[in-house]
């Protein structure tokens, strides 16, 4: 039997930087990151590999580049918030002063959208935080752990609780396994320590992948009785439920994982036939421990944003669910109900151009389905890059598959929303249009003059109706762009002029000294680019 | 003109010594009229029992947690042996919370509540074992004691710790005014201990300011709660301590420590023997 890349025998899960080598600084063409990456060679999780194109080292990390300044970022421990405290019938405490539990109203309204999106009733987060002050930090606070999960089950008798660490728990050592065994074995429900204290990971995706790992190792089904054939596990946020109509002509049932989910439907994402995602970044931790660890197959296709890859992902699903027979003439009909209106799409938004900052792999697919619709993408920023997936599949290898299919991206390049380096790297293309998954982004190219699109709901592209989705909105955002100009010269940036003719967005990752010189102010940060 | 207030840390190997030497070093200064306080900060908070006749002080960190923030310097500070002001930080019980968190904890409210007044001419800081992590180090940061002795034997495990002590103190005079003032061997009665230790001392560019000799009337002092010098003040043993309060009172060498490296450490311990048991 294939080695396990997932050790769910332990309560931590591997850091993503340590599993699959991720990055938070690069820049340059996606097709020299694709052959940095070596997909290929990574996906075999070899130890002593030569992937790195310079054949440097033997634990051959992709280079990176390494800043001296961070303007802003977000941590794991605020990522299991929005994925393990965002289930509907389990609760999340939250051990930590209470600064840790700061962005839950903004959270909460994802949360609510969410609940809607999937025909769930809107409800408030249900997030408990042990508010810690200074003398739990020095005598410990585990007797205040156990307080708030007996407060939480009595008054709101969750199917199961889960205990986030913070940076302050995690350093004074709080033993949070054993308080969760104790109570687990006390209340009959599972209780489930995650260890996402935010100085673990340089990238807040680490969080994906500890709440994703405290479900498969103490909820998810072991052994089920039952195979629901008709049933797929779909890892995703808060999209709205596009995968359902997609999914149907083939009999197939969805189950969203993780957010907005119950404990049932957590618990039976062992007896689907398989598990895909919304983006790899996103599923690729929990796909591959239940393909390993519970037998679920995970669809290796690249993610269905565009027409070509979408097709492809239709197909993979028909081959696992055996209905190869029916796929092609589903296929060519969607092809045929989309084409008009696709065509018109196409000769509206001819020439255009346009630019998107989001997550790594859906900022892959999302380029995709805007290439179909005719529009030019010059560049790109991603918020991490993964050089390989758990899984290893070849077909998710989504930066090749765009590479491949719809030529190179100029300059591509790997950030965490770093709102001070978007006018240099929007200068350097040509764009109309912004999209950008992260909103604190979206008023900054708005600034600039570039109309932007803050995209809530990440399924809106997908699928072949996705596109032509995708393709109106373009057509109402572009239609600010006068709007935007106007906006560009009654706004200031705040950065000052010297920064603002910097043509390299990563000179302090190029001239790190360049940060102790002394800065000269002389429009107050007007950009005139 | 008020006095200048001379604040000191006493660092060495957990079990060697530390806290007694400190109390009876205590008893020396103010036999000879001085102010002193001992700030204990090991969590079993024993730095003063035999200043206060028994572990009769109420810890600041137990304090804070029971009374919350509106307490009062009464409340955490007793005085002992001849006005000795005696003050226990605390800490958590073994194994949970962070007892380097305690000490940074309790010297800023010691700080907040105007513990250390004009009056007074040394504060002593008893420092559990080794200097293990940023709380540890809150004594010897800006501001607080900028002199160190390190207690040690002529065991080899003592040494280790003192020149890794030696390291700690190295990096903080960079950035503040800490500085060694010597080493006070308190003897486990091995060979060529005086030696021994004299030669560390001077490899470390410090000095041994004085060796304590083993004498068991400090530990019988001790069942009885007291001071050598004051359950038996015509001892030998308190003319020691009284001189190396006399001694500690006269320093003028304070250094920034040259460690060793492990090497040089090992081989000295050859020079003098020590190996070769």
């Amino acid at each position: 039997m294939a080695k396990k890349t997932i050790n769910l025998d332990m309560t931590e899960c591997n850091n993503r930087e340590m599993r699959i080598g991720t990055i938070i600084s690069w820049d340059g063409k996606a097709s020299e990151l694709v052959e940095a990456s070596n997909y290929e060679q990574r996906s075999k999780h070899e130890k002593h590999h030569h992937g790195c194109p310079g054949g440097k080292g033997k634990a051959c990390q992709l280079c990176e580049l390494s800043t001296p300044f961070s303007q802003q970022t977000m941590c794991a421990n605020a990522i299991v918030a929005c994925q393990a405290g965002n289930l509907t019938d389990c609760i999340l405490i939250e051990h930590s002063p209470i600064g840790c539990s700061a962005n839950h109203i903004h959270f909460n309204i994802a949360f609510r959208i969410g609940l809607q999106r999937r025909g769930k009733s809107p409800e408030n987060l249900k997030i408990f935080s042990t508010n810690l002050n200074e003398n739990d930090m020095v005598f410990g606070a585990s007797d205040r752990l156990r307080r708030t999960i007996d407060d939480a089950y009595e008054r709101y008798h969750p199917k199961a609780i889960f205990i986030s660490m913070s940076c302050s728990t995690a350093i004074i050592g709080e033993d949070i396994d054993s308080v969760a065994d104790e109570k687990e074995a006390e209340l009959g429900i599972p209780v489930v320590p995650l260890h996402c204290e935010g100085f673990r990971s340089k990238h807040w995706s680490t969080g994906f992948d500890v709440s994703q790992h405290g479900v498969a190792r103490q909820i998810v089904k072991r052994n089920p009785e039952k195979i629901q054939k008709d049933l797929i596990n779909i890892v995703a946020l808060w999209g709205t439920d596009y995968f359902t109509e997609i999914l149907k002509p083939l009999g197939l049932r969805v189950n969203y994982l993780l957010d907005m989910a119950s404990y049932d439907e957590l618990q039976q994402a062992s007896e689907a036939v398989a598990t895909s995602t919304f983006c790899h970044t996103l599923g690729s931790y929990l796909s591959t421990a239940l393909e390993e660890h519970f037998g679920v197959p995970q669809i290796d296709a690249p993610m269905p944003y565009g027409i070509s890859a979408t097709d492809e992902w239709l197909r993979a699903i028909a081959k696992v669910v055996g209905k190869e027979d029916i796929i092609e003439d589903y296929i060519r009909s969607e092809h045929e109900r989309i084409q008009p209106e696709l065509d018109q799409l196409k000769e509206k938004l001819k020439g255009l151009h346009g630019f998107v900052l989001t997550g790594s792999a859906y900022a892959h697919a999302l380029i995709c389905a805007l290439k179909d619709l005719g529009i030019e993408v010059d560049g790109s920023v991603v918020f991490h890059h993964d050089p390989v997936y758990d899984s290893g599949h070849d077909r998710q290898n989504s930066l090749k598959y765009l590479v491949d299919n719809y030529g190179d991206i100029e300059h591509f390049t790997v950030s965490k929303t770093q709102p001070f380096q978007l006018p240099g790297i929007l200068k350097r293309v040509k764009t109309d249009f912004v999209i950008i998954r992260h909103y604190g982004l979206s008023p900054v190219a708005a600034k600039l003059g570039i109309p932007a699109l803050a995209m809530g709901d990440e399924h809106f592209p997908m699928g072949y109706n996705g596109i032509i989705r995708l393709g109106n909105l373009i057509l109402d955002i572009v239609a600010r762009k006068k709007f935007n100009k106007v906006l560009s010269r009654h706004t200031e940036l705040g950065y000052t002029d010297w920064w603002l003719s910097q043509e390299d967005p990563f000179v302090l990752a190029h001239k790190p000294e360049l940060i102790n010189e002394p800065i000269y102010e002389t429009n107050g940060g007007r950009y005139d680019g | 003109m008020a006095k200048e207030l001379r604040q000191i840390a006493i660092y060495g190997k957990g079990g060697i010594g530390k806290s007694t030497t400190t109390q009876n070093l205590t008893a020396g200064l103010v036999e000879q009229g001085k102010k002193v306080m001992i700030v204990g900060c090991d969590p079993k908070a024993d730095s003063t029992r035999l200043l206060l006749g028994g572990l009769a002080q109420k810890t600041v960190l137990d304090t804070l947690r029971e009374a919350g923030e509106d307490i009062d310097l009464e409340e955490i500070l007793t005085e002992g042996y001849r006005g000795t002001r005696c003050v226990e930080s605390g800490g958590p019980e073994p194994g949970v919370g962070c007892a380097g968190r305690g000490i940074i904890t309790s010297i800023g409210l010691l700080e907040r509540l105007g513990a250390y007044t004009d009056d007074l001419d040394y504060v002593f800081y008893d420092v559990l074992g080794d200097v293990v992590c940023g709380g540890f180090a809150m004594p010897i940061r800006e501001g607080k004691a900028k002199e160190i002795y390190i207690v040690a034997s002529g065991e080899m495990m003592a040494l280790y710790a003192a020149n890794n002590i030696s390291k700690g103190i190295a990096r903080y005079a960079k950035q503040g005014g800490v500085r060694l003032g010597g080493i006070i061997c308190n003897s486990r009665k091995v060979d060529r201990e005086f030696e021994l230790v004299q030669a560390f001392a001077e490899e470390l560019g410090t000095q041994l300011i004085h060796f304590v000799p083993r004498d068991n009337v400090v530990q019988r002092a001790e069942i009885r709660k007291k001071t050598v010098i004051e359950f038996d003040p015509e001892a030998a043993q308190a003319d020691e301590y009284r001189e190396l309060a006399r001694k500690i009172e006269a320093n003028t060498k304070f250094v920034i420590p040259k460690p060793l490296t492990q090497d040089r450490l090992e081989e000295i311990l050859l020079e003098f023997g020590l190996l070769d048991i």
